[in-house]
């Protein structure tokens, strides 16, 4: 998984990707690929079977544990 | 031991404070200029390894990514020192045209030289390749001046020189940072905060025709409750500004569009205690820069009398240039709703609308 500092150094930033059905609306978030970006083609649904498109990449930050 | 006859514990106390004072007085300037020095000297390292690493990593991303043919560590070496030198500005009348021919050259030649290298097959590495470039000669350029008010401080041993450097050395190297953590998503074709405005309009864009409108420029038109749209964003998935002045201008005059309002989207610079992907409206053109396309935009405006309304999204200069945060990213779904609602408000059914989101298109295709 793509990771960066985050902002305080201490801050771990995890990439994700979200994938949108744009029948359903249902939403899959998964780890960013080299090669994502938003408009893109993702995976089938797991709802309704219909071709995803990725909608947002984005990071969240993760304190480190211990 | 014999004590100094009239030279009791107290009196040596008061000699030691006079002679403290004495010094202080005399040398206190000396004193600090040593510090600010030693302080500037630390700061001068963490910029010189800083500058290093991001032109290894711009040497490295054309060796491994862009396969350059010949090692391109010479010709990186001298695009770090290239400079673009910005017209005179005594007679005013026409700055703008100037300034935009000067960096329209710049940015050609970077493109350019950068397609010498990495062959122009693949753009989005080539827009990476240029941004990791820019990176690099930013910080390059900032250690040069930084070393240089050091070297001049130190050698004309001038307090105030010193001092003010000293005093904004944290917020040179919080920007320094910055730019060195963006090399990070940059490499591997992450959105940045920047690209918000894209982000939001490439909604608007997905599945419609796409045109060249300007340099690096793409719109769509599409519809909304009754109104065309004109929707217009830098090409992507490339690291791309575009040209939105240009763009906007063609738009306005001949594609022979009237719009009934202007409605930019783009990322701001929050100020301290204001917090991350927080939305802010109103008027006027939102844009960033050196002011060129700003004025392009105003121009084209205020010629057709058509409102420019803005909105935008909070975020810190390293939110804007490093991989897009959660609280940005979900801002995405609020700017919607207030641009419809914009939309809705300010035009009426058979209007139409001009929707620009404005920033870096890095990993946002349309």
């Amino acid at each position: 998984m793509s990771s960066v500092p985050g902002p305080d150094k201490k801050t771990k930033l995890l990439v994700y990707t979200i994938e949108e059905c744009p029948v359903c609306g249902q939403k899959t978030k998964r780890a960013f690929a080299v090669g994502d970006y938003v408009t893109k083609d993702g995976a089938k649904c797991s709802k309704c079977s219909n071709q995803t498109r990725i909608s947002l990449v984005y990071a969240e930050g993760t304190k480190p544990s211990g | 031991m014999q004590a100094i006859p009239g030279l009791d514990s107290t009196t040596l106390l008061s000699l030691f404070w006079i002679g403290f004072i004495v010094i202080t007085f005399f040398y206190q300037t000396r004193l600090q200029s040593y510090l600010a020095l030693n302080d500037i000297s630390r700061g001068l390292s963490k910029l010189k390894v800083m500058k290093d690493k991001a032109r290894k990593e711009a040497i490295d991303y054309l060796v491994n990514v862009g396969k350059a043919s010949n090692d391109p560590t010479q010709r990186v070496d001298q695009f770090l020192d290239y400079v673009t030198i910005m017209p005179v500005d005594m007679d005013p009348a026409g700055i703008v045209g100037k300034i935009d021919h000067v960096v329209t050259t710049s940015n050609d030649r970077v493109r350019a030289e950068v397609g010498a290298l990495v062959g122009q097959n693949n753009p989005v590495t080539v827009s990476i390749s240029e941004n990791l470039l820019e990176v690099a000669t930013s910080l390059n350029q900032i250690h040069k001046i930084v070393r240089h008010y050091y070297l001049l401080g130190k050698k004309t041993n001038s307090y105030f020189t010193l001092v003010q450097l000293q005093m904004l050395m944290p917020m040179i190297i919080q920007e320094a940072d910055a730019l060195l953590n963006a090399v990070d998503s940059f490499k591997v074709g992450q959105p940045v905060g920047d690209g918000i405005g894209p982000v939001v309009v490439s909604k608007y864009m997905a599945g419609k025709e796409k045109r060249v409108v300007a340099k690096d420029t793409v719109m769509a038109i599409t519809e909304y409750k009754g109104r065309k749209l004109y929707v217009l964003k830098a090409d992507g998935p490339m690291a791309y500004v575009g040209q939105p002045g240009v763009a906007i201008q063609k738009i306005l005059g001949e594609m022979g569009a009237k719009p009934s309002a202007i409605i930019m989207i783009d990322a701001a610079l929050k100020l301290e205690g204001e917090k991350t992907g927080e939305i802010a409206e109103g008027v006027g053109a939102a844009i960033g820069g050196i002011g060129v396309e700003k004025f392009q935009i105003e121009e084209a405006a205020t010629k057709e009398k058509v409102p420019l309304y803005a909105i935008l999204v909070k975020q810190s200069i390293l939110e804007a240039i490093t991989v897009m945060r959660k609280e940005i990213a979900e801002a995405a779904d609020k700017v919607n709703q207030v641009l419809n609602r914009l939309i809705e408000e300010k035009t009426k059914e058979g209007d139409e609308v001009l929707v620009a989101g404005i920033g870096n298109t890095l990993g946002v295709a349309q």
